[in-house]
């Protein structure tokens, strides 16, 4: 028990003189983009509490979407700065988790990750985004769900085919959830669809695929070596298109 | 009675060994050891490359390392332009077929992200991302 | 007067009842104390042990450790927990038990007070996803307290086997 005592002493002493000579403020840091808005800048701040200088060998993020920066290479003793890391958004949703690892030449704690989490508003969550039919399937409907994000309200959504080829129809399902009935008029030849989904009150624009598929490919026998181009795309627009005779449905 | 204690302590331990390892097992396709993707959406190069045609190849990479260099034939889809990009993937894609993603290397998230927005968003089954990613190809290939 | 053989005779020692109740007073009070440790390491044993896939993502967030590491211990320590408090429960091995789950607390109080004070934001996921959003003093708090009941345990458990009235010969 005694034992048990020190052992429980000791640490928290040790605790109270450990400090790290580059202190953070914070590791982690949560933003709230606005809607549209196509960053996402984090600002790690930090203090070099330590008595000698510390040099930054590396700051790097997880992924290309995240630029990290710091404002300079050394820090003096009793120096602050900050590290900046600037998240291109894209057309990414979610709650997105990027990472920066800095490394220094401050021992024994030479790697610091930084946490940078965005939660990125949807105003449409839109499920599934693409619905297709096999060649000489029957054209039944297929449904395509869509929900107003958490804080939107969302009263109307429009709905328009790039190909006449296609029928959409909206029918409101109450708490802001839509259904979308897609149908082909016919699956007799490889056709698709850009289907163009927008809110009455917002510019912004969403999207989802209906196409008739070709029939599936017989596999090859195992062992070619080379990557084949994939087959050349049917009739299909490239998004976002221009719809050439929209037929639209609005809700 | 120190030993006692060490002896009650290595039992406890050991006993609890048991459940996890029968967890680790029963876990065994939802979670790999190696890596946070689990083995059944995993494929490496060789496996992709035995489905041959029926495998359609994704590159996750921004834009300019795609330009830069890219497994032939392999079309890019990434999330800063992923609505431009989906489409023209999507009108490449026919039932049957298996899709292969890849991004830089296995510490990158991009193939994964990627992958797994195409799985919960466009519902697409057979999606694997490559094991080792662009540099495993390159080493296979190069 | 008629006695019937169940009825004690009251003895000479006029405080000999108040002192043996005092004392499962007391025993009643430990035991109480057992069960609620018991019962805080098994629903966050249980808790973690549902979804250990979950649990191992939710340890490599925090980028400290490898991910082969954060997975091993994903399967391992909910169940860690679990057996120690039903070791306390039913008493069997049950100062290793102690020992287990104070070394637990101790090595959690330490790696967050640590943190803490490198200014990172780390909280100890005793209860896996579920306490994701607990702050800092309220996860200091929580392990502060059960360290301080296993304490007591602990002194309590030493106590009694020296004074020869340890309950069960495996504890």
């Amino acid at each position: 028990m005694k034992t048990q005592i020190l052992t429980v002493t000791l640490s928290f002493i040790l605790c109270l003189t450990a400090r790290a000579e580059l202190k953070w403020e914070q590791t982690s840091v949560e933003l709230h983009p606005a809607r549209g808005d196509k960053q996402a800048i984090g600002h790690f701040k930090y203090q070099n509490v330590g008595k000698a200088p510390i040099h930054f060998k590396s700051v790097h993020a997880s992924c290309g979407c995240t630029a990290a920066q710091s404002q300079k290479d050394q820090v003096a003793a009793g120096e602050k700065g900050e590290i900046t890391a600037t998240f291109n958004i894209g057309d990414r949703t979610g709650t997105q988790i990027k990472t920066v690892t800095v490394e220094t030449d401050e021992a024994p704690n030479q790697k610091t990750v930084l946490t940078l989490r965005a939660i990125i508003p949807t105003e449409l969550e839109i499920s599934p985004t693409f619905v297709f039919w096999k060649q000489g399937d029957k054209p039944a409907p297929k449904t395509i769900t869509v929900r107003a994000g958490k804080d939107f309200d969302v009263k109307h959504i429009k709905v328009t085919s790039s190909s006449p080829d296609f029928q959409t129809k909206v029918e409101e399902t109450g708490q802001g959830q839509f259904k979308v009935d897609v149908q082909p008029n016919e699956t007799g030849r490889p056709i698709a669809s850009t289907l163009t989904i927008q809110s009455e009150n917002s510019p912004k624009t969403f999207y989802a695929t209906a196409r008739i598929t070709t029939a599936p490919t017989v596999p090859v026998a195992p062992g070619a070596p080379t990557i084949q181009k994939a087959p050349p795309a049917p009739a299909a627009p490239t998004a976002p298109a221009r719809p050439s005779a929209p037929t639209s449905q609005t809700h | 009675m120190k030993f006692l204690l060490a002896r009650q302590a290595l039992i406890l331990a050991a006993l609890s060994l048991l459940p996890g390892v029968g967890q680790a097992i029963y876990f065994r396709d939802k979670i790999s050891w190696r890596s946070p993707i689990p083995p059944s959406e995993m494929v490496s190069v060789d496996q992709a490359r035995q489905w041959a045609d029926s495998a359609i190849w994704i590159d996750a990479r921004p834009d300019n390392e795609f330009a830069g260099d890219h497994v032939p034939g392999a079309i890019s889809l990434n999330e800063d332009r992923w609505n431009e990009l989906l489409p023209q993937f999507l009108a490449a894609w026919s039932p049957g077929k298996k899709v292969v993603v890849y991004c830089s290397a296995q510490s990158c998230d991009l193939a994964r992200e990627v992958a797994e927005r195409l799985r919960k968003e466009a519902q697409l089954p057979d999606v694997f991302v490559l094991e080792g990613g662009w540099e495993a190809w390159l080493k296979k290939n190069r | 007067m008629k006695e019937t053989s169940n009825i004690e005779s009251p003895g000479n020692d006029a405080s000999f009842g108040v002192g043996r109740s005092a004392f499962d007073v007391r025993r009643f009070v430990w035991r109480i104390l057992d069960f609620i440790i018991a019962a805080i390491f098994i629903y966050a044993g249980v808790l973690k042990a549902f979804d250990p896939v979950q649990l191992a993502h939710d340890i490599d967030h925090y980028k400290i450790l490898p991910w082969t590491i954060g997975v091993g211990l994903a399967f391992y320590l909910p169940w860690l927990e679990i057996f120690c408090g039903l070791a306390l429960v039913f008493r069997l091995f049950y100062r290793g038990a102690l020992s287990i789950l104070s070394a637990l607390v101790v090595v959690f109080l330490v790696a967050t007070i640590a943190a803490k004070a490198r200014g990172l934001d780390i909280t100890c996921g005793c209860f896996g996803h579920a306490s994701q959003n607990w702050s800092f003093p309220a996860h200091l708090a929580l392990d502060l307290g059960i360290l301080a009941a296993l304490c007591a345990l602990c002194f309590c458990s030493v106590a009694r086997a020296r004074a020869g009235t340890s309950p069960t010969p495996t504890s």
